[in-house]
């Protein structure tokens, strides 16, 4: 009985119970709080920040597990976020068009045909662009249930078609980081062209207006998606720790350390590091689709290469190699930029110069990675780690 | 004596930027049997182990493995390692950030699909295994550390378990006895030895009194080719191997 629960896998993985526990007060307590089903002492846009930061730490989740575990550092994951976004944005624009445009004709004296439905809702759409037609890529638009999958599938097929080709030619290390740069600047440069489908640099819009809840306020919503986060956060997370605890994560974490000599086990190394990659992308996708109707709006400069630079610091300024630390590192430092970025600090004028938080705030953060990769290698996880030691020493002393 | 040898290269040669690292070399070794690879630095020994194991490719000359023979020349490393061919590297490549236990685990041989891997869950039997694994390299004890604590020879045996772990036909291993106490030395000679009695296992190794200690045929390379075979005291007496290597 004893060692079956000590092979069980809370026991092997104790992060994940407090984590669990963490979030869920987390969420409840937001819950209570919150103006749509509370006492009203929390903002709805504080609501819709803290939703985003758990979209963010499932992101930072899979970072980690393709860069702190597998050794394969993306620079390029935030264009799986981003497809995500513009799969599941498709649908919340459409819909809410079409429904928009056939309350309108209400009141015309002959109804309207499915084909005046679609050229309406067409020119609505991408009027913007200057053109009227539904491209070929909208034609699943109308159904959710299709977006949703193609949610998985479009990020999941690019991760493969590109892992396929990169791993198999055995690019590693910085060439890899390059070539993921590439990868999610060349889509964020196909997305800002009108003609791309995808309405050009002025992206998806009024994601947060959700089809069929036109009456529901955002109130009421924000809790509704910060509890879809955080649940998609707590699986992410149960899902992270239960691939890298086994034997997969022990040669993912071989791979990192030594590729060739885990080609010599027999390992199919290529196999692997394409898995983990398309596993990853699949999370950062889901969490794209989870954020952008929190922020209301995607366009093609969210999934610009520094956005993926960033998603790094984050797990770098977590610590990389632990699955928690990459959630506090996502954490922290959104939310500290919100801070700074929100306007809620007054600027400092000193009469010769005003210090402006808006853009101080970056070089803070520079700042901040430079000094943890000094003083704290291993990043704010590691010092977590520190002090758990600490008191197991003290204990056992 | 003539018996199928298990591994067997022909005529196999392969140049870097004009440099043969190796000239039309031929080899064999039987399913049981121990040899020592012996050669000045530069001989191409690491060379021929890399194209046995599929990291280089030769020119020409053919590389023929197992009853009935089959050429390894159009498989990967890791196909290789999983038909049975299992190497160890001169540097010890442990995997540090594990624990010794684990890394007996991923060698141990079992299926290498990712999806078997990701569904493992560990059987008495396998425990079993590493256990007398362990044994069998003197690691038994030690089977819970983290493998970077060990020391540099118990690193060296670590790699040899895993490697013994793999199951393999065939163990190239390159010189074990690097950096070793004479302690060490007697006891790495032991597994080597036990090894040999039901694979085929080569060594390569500078030192001449470890090769002596396990007393089998030696082969020395010289530019890329074979320049003597046979016992350790044929080849010390060899004139044109006293010329080269012996002799300096």
């Amino acid at each position: 009985m004893k060692t079956a629960f000590k092979n069980s896998f809370i026991y092997k993985n104790p992060s994940v119970l407090i984590f669990l526990s963490a979030l869920a007060i987390l969420t409840i307590g937001m819950t209570i709080l919150s103006e749509g089903f509370g006492v009203g002492l929390v903002s709805t846009s504080f609501i819709k920040i803290l939703g985003k930061t758990l979209c963010f730490c499932l992101i930072a989740i899979a970072m980690d597990l393709v860069w702190g575990y597998c050794g394969i550092l993306s620079l390029g994951h935030f264009a799986f976020f981003g497809l995500g976004g513009y799969m599941v944005g498709m649908w919340l624009m459409f819909a809410r068009t079409k429904d928009i445009v056939i309350n309108s004709m209400v009141n015309a004296p002959l109804p309207p045909t499915p084909n005046e439905i679609r050229d309406a809702v067409g020119s609505q759409i991408f009027g913007v662009v200057g053109g009227s037609e539904i491209p070929m890529i909208w034609m699943f638009a109308d159904s959710l249930l299709i977006q949703l999958l193609l949610v998985i599938l479009v990020p999941g097929l690019l991760a493969f078609v590109f892992g396929y080709l990169a791993f198999r030619s055995r690019v590693t290390g910085v060439y890899l980081s390059i070539l993921t740069q590439a990868m999610t600047l060349a889509l964020s440069l196909y997305l800002f062209q009108n003609d791309s489908g995808l309405r050009g640099n002025n992206g998806l819009s009024g994601l947060q207006n959700i089809p069929g809840l036109t009456e529901v306020s955002q109130d009421i919503i924000s809790v509704w998606f910060l509890w879809a986060s955080a649940i998609a956060l707590g699986l992410g997370y149960i899902i992270a720790n239960w691939l890298i605890s086994g034997k997969f994560g022990s040669v993912v974490r071989a791979i990192r350390d030594d590729e060739t000599r885990v080609r010599y086990l027999g390992y199919t190394v290529e196999i692997y590091k394409l898995l983990v990659f398309v596993i990853t992308a699949i999370i950062a996708a889901i969490a794209g689709a989870l954020y952008y109707p929190q922020a209301g709006i995607i366009n093609p400069a969210e999934i610009a290469p520094i956005a993926s630079i960033y998603l790094a610091v984050w797990v770098a300024i977590g610590g990389r190699g632990r699955i928690y630390g990459a959630v506090i590192g996502a954490a922290s430092v959104t939310l500290i930029s919100s801070w700074f970025t929100g306007g809620q600090i007054p600027n400092i004028s000193l009469g010769f110069y005003t210090i402006k938080w808006i853009d101080w705030w970056l070089v803070i953060l520079g700042f901040g990675f430079v000094a943890i990769t000094l003083y704290a290698p291993s990043g704010l996880g590691g010092l977590f780690d520190r002090l758990v030691r600490k008191q197991v020493n003290e204990e056992s002393k | 004596m003539q018996e199928a040898s298990l591994l067997e290269l022909e005529g196999v040669s392969v140049s870097f930027d004009g440099f043969k690292a190796i000239n039309n070399l031929s080899f064999q070794i039987g399913s049981a049997e121990l040899r020592a690879i012996i050669g000045p630095n530069g001989a191409g020994k690491t060379t021929m182990m890399d194209i046995i194991t599929g990291k280089t490719k030769p020119d020409n000359g053919s590389v023929l493995y197992g009853t009935p023979a089959k050429s390894l020349l159009r498989l990967s490393e890791s196909q290789i390692a999983r038909i049975g061919i299992g190497r160890k590297f001169q540097r010890p490549t442990v995997f540090e950030n594990q624990s010794v236990f684990d890394n007996f685990l991923m060698a141990l041989k079992k299926s290498r699909s990712p999806l078997d891997v990701l569904f493992y869950r560990l059987e008495n039997t396998d425990l079993e295994r590493v256990k007398v694994l362990a044994e069998e390299v003197g690691l038994h004890e030690q089977l819970e550390r983290t493998s970077g604590e060990l020391s540099h020879g118990q690193k060296q045996w670590l790699e040899i378990g895993m490697l013994l772990a793999q199951d393999p036909k065939v163990l190239l291993v390159d010189e074990p006895a690097a950096g070793m106490t004479p302690q060490e030395r007697m006891h790495t000679t032991n597994i080597l030895k036990k090894a040999a009695q039901t694979r085929a296992v080569v060594v390569v190794e500078h030192d001449m009194e470890f090769v002596r200690r396990l007393e089998c045929r030696v082969t020395v390379l010289h530019e890329g080719s074979v320049l003597a075979e046979g016992s350790i005291d044929h080849v010390t007496n060899d004139e044109s191997v006293i010329d080269v290597y012996l002799g300096r």
